[in-house]
């Protein structure tokens, strides 16, 4: 069993291993959590979980850009593959479940598998159907995992066009989903006048709002 | 009330309009070019596939969308996906109603060893420069120049291997990124030597563009060691090929690189568009001094804003650009989206006209 400041030194050694993405060190502490029994589900949250939601700071703020990113979220699966498998009972209770994909006509997913990682992390399930999706593909998915929420991504001008259309196919068969909308030439105006329930300006954002989203429903019963 | 402002008379035709550009003389009024490719297909009735599949369908569909619209630019074959079916790949063309231009459908070098095993093309054979010269050659029919599209470096790697695979490389593997970035160099410039070679003494202008290296996925930093040196080297080459001006479309958010930007040469002069993420008020600071600047209104205000919005929009750029030392020439900021409405388009012009003109 760690002591307190072991658990801290393994703590911000997880944190410092995803902000510097240092995938060996991750892994290297990630076994060291099981060995020496500290709690899996803290050493996510407050170690790879923090560490990426400084990595989403670093990104806004033009200090990390994609390639550093993506290297960071290498290090933090390293990390999660090990220490997943431990979690037990309620910590391993999913947060809601995410139906995500870009949608048809458009193959640019580097945003949206940003967004698929912050809800992974988040303890989302996260249900990604990859790029160029046909729209009634993410009707049929949210159908069949009842999922509380589905992510449209885009980046081209004429694919957004696709979200208005997708949203009222979903909300057709099922009223309650709530739909989230991103990507570059997205915004919260464009969002509204889609009919989209929330607006992911980033990966950080996007959890944000889906929390918010699944409290909402649970608020309402419909979650 | 404020007085309308009264369309004048154009004293230039296109071709004087954009020789006048190309002279460093001021033409009658600012040349509005658009930028628009897939739209044109639709507007005439074709499938937007077309544009970029059928050499004289694609010419006559931008020739008579430019004579509707009253546009400067002729016609043009390029689009941004190049690369991937270039060198091996797969290229899938677009089909549904929310696709715009090709993509890439099989990345041809997904790991090191395919980068290694990569050959670089014959002109004649690879992807879609036999469509592109066949578009030439009827160009040349009609006595227009003909635009070199002289392919790059950075978007065409993302093309073949990936972005995501191109930027871990970068990150981990260096050398594989620029591995890869070379092989894109070095076809860049056999293209631009089959150019001149088969189209000698033919007048022509080169086009470059850049949307992976934007600063929404690289730093200026990487921009530096992975994008400068290759596509330096490919203007380069462009100019001492012969040809005389290079039209380079830069892409998205690209504000930290434009320092990078202007260590290249463009031709005398070259022509430089922008996307919005560009004020061009900062793209004058730049480049303004030796080359036209175009641009640089947002395409999605373009699609999807009231056709006051896109007129308030040009009308915007016309007035901080107009004066700009090397010209300017009114654009949207990247491709015109295939589903704008058709007015939208129109009030473009009649922003040029009645705000465009040189006194």
């Amino acid at each position: 069993m760690a002591t307190e400041a072991r658990k801290k030194e393994i703590l911000k050694g997880l944190y410092d291993g995803v902000v510097e993405f240092d995938e060996d060190k991750v892994v290297e502490l990630s076994n060291a959590v099981l060995a020496e029994d500290v709690d899996a589900y803290e050493a996510i949250m407050d170690g790879l979980a923090a560490g990426m939601e400084h990595v989403g700071d670093l990104y806004a703020n033009q200090e990390y850009f994609v390639p550093e990113v993506l290297m960071c979220s290498d290090a933090l699966y390293a990390g999660l593959d090990i220490l997943r498998p431990h979690l037990s009972g309620k910590e391993a209770d999913v947060r809601g479940q995410v139906v995500i994909g870009t949608v048809e006509g458009d193959v640019h997913d580097i945003g949206k598998n940003l967004v698929k990682m912050m809800f992974d992390v988040a303890g989302f399930e996260v249900h990604d159907l990859g790029r160029d999706v046909k729209l009634e593909k993410f009707v049929e998915e949210q159908m069949k995992t009842d999922s509380e929420i589905v992510a449209l991504s885009a980046l081209m001008t004429t694919s957004m066009l696709a979200m208005p259309k997708v949203i009222e196919m979903i909300k057709a068969r099922n009223p309650d989903a709530m739909i989230m909308v991103g990507g570059a030439p997205i915004s919260q105006e464009v969002a509204d006048n889609y009919g989209a329930d929330g607006y992911a300006q980033n990966a950080a954002n996007a959890v944000q709002e889906a929390i918010q989203m699944v409290s909402r429903l649970r608020e309402m019963g419909k979650a | 009330m404020a007085e309308q402002p009264q369309p004048r008379q154009e004293t230039m035709s296109p071709g004087e309009r954009m020789g006048a550009i190309l002279m460093r003389q001021r033409p009658d009024r600012v040349p509005f070019m658009p930028f628009i490719f897939g739209y044109c297909a639709r507007n005439v009735g074709y499938p937007i596939a077309r544009v970029y599949d059928d050499p004289e369908k694609s010419f006559w569909a931008q020739m008579w969308t430019a004579e509707m619209f009253g546009y400067d630019g002729g016609a043009m074959y390029a689009y941004a996906s190049m690369g991937g079916w270039e060198f091996g790949g797969e290229i899938k063309m677009p089909v549904s109603e929310w696709e715009q231009a090709p993509i890439v459908a099989k990345f041809p070098a997904e790991t090191p060893e395919a980068v290694d095993a990569l050959e670089i093309p014959d002109v004649e054979t690879a992807g879609c420069y036999p469509i592109a010269l066949e578009f030439n050659k009827i160009q040349q029919q009609f006595g227009m120049p003909i635009m070199v599209m002289a392919f790059g470096c950075f978007t065409p790697a993302g093309n073949i291997a990936e972005v995501d695979k191109l930027c871990r490389w970068m990150m981990k593997q260096p050398d594989v990124a620029h591995k890869l970035l070379r092989k894109c160099t070095d076809f860049s410039k056999k293209v631009v030597d089959y150019y001149v070679e088969h189209f000698p003494n033919y007048p022509m202008m080169a086009f470059t563009g850049e949307a992976s290296a934007a600063n929404q996925i690289i730093s200026p930093k990487q921009f530096e060691e992975f994008v400068l040196p290759y596509q330096k080297e490919i203007h380069d080459h462009i100019l001492a090929s012969g040809i005389r001006n290079i039209f380079c479309h830069i892409c998205g958010e690209q504000n930290l690189n434009l320092k990078y930007w202007a260590q290249m040469e463009y031709g005398d002069p070259g022509i430089l568009s922008f996307g919005h993420e560009v004020d061009l008020s900062t793209a004058i600071e730049y480049f303004g001094d030796k080359h036209a600047i175009a641009g640089n209104v947002e395409p999605q205000i373009i699609q999807n804003g009231t056709n006051q919005q896109v007129y308030e929009l040009c009308k915007a750029a016309i007035d901080k650009a107009k004066m700009a030392p090397s010209g300017y020439l009114l654009m949207a900021g990247c491709e015109v989206p295939v589903q704008a409405p058709p007015y939208n388009i129109y009030v473009m012009k009649k922003a040029v006209m009645e705000h465009g003109f040189y006194d």
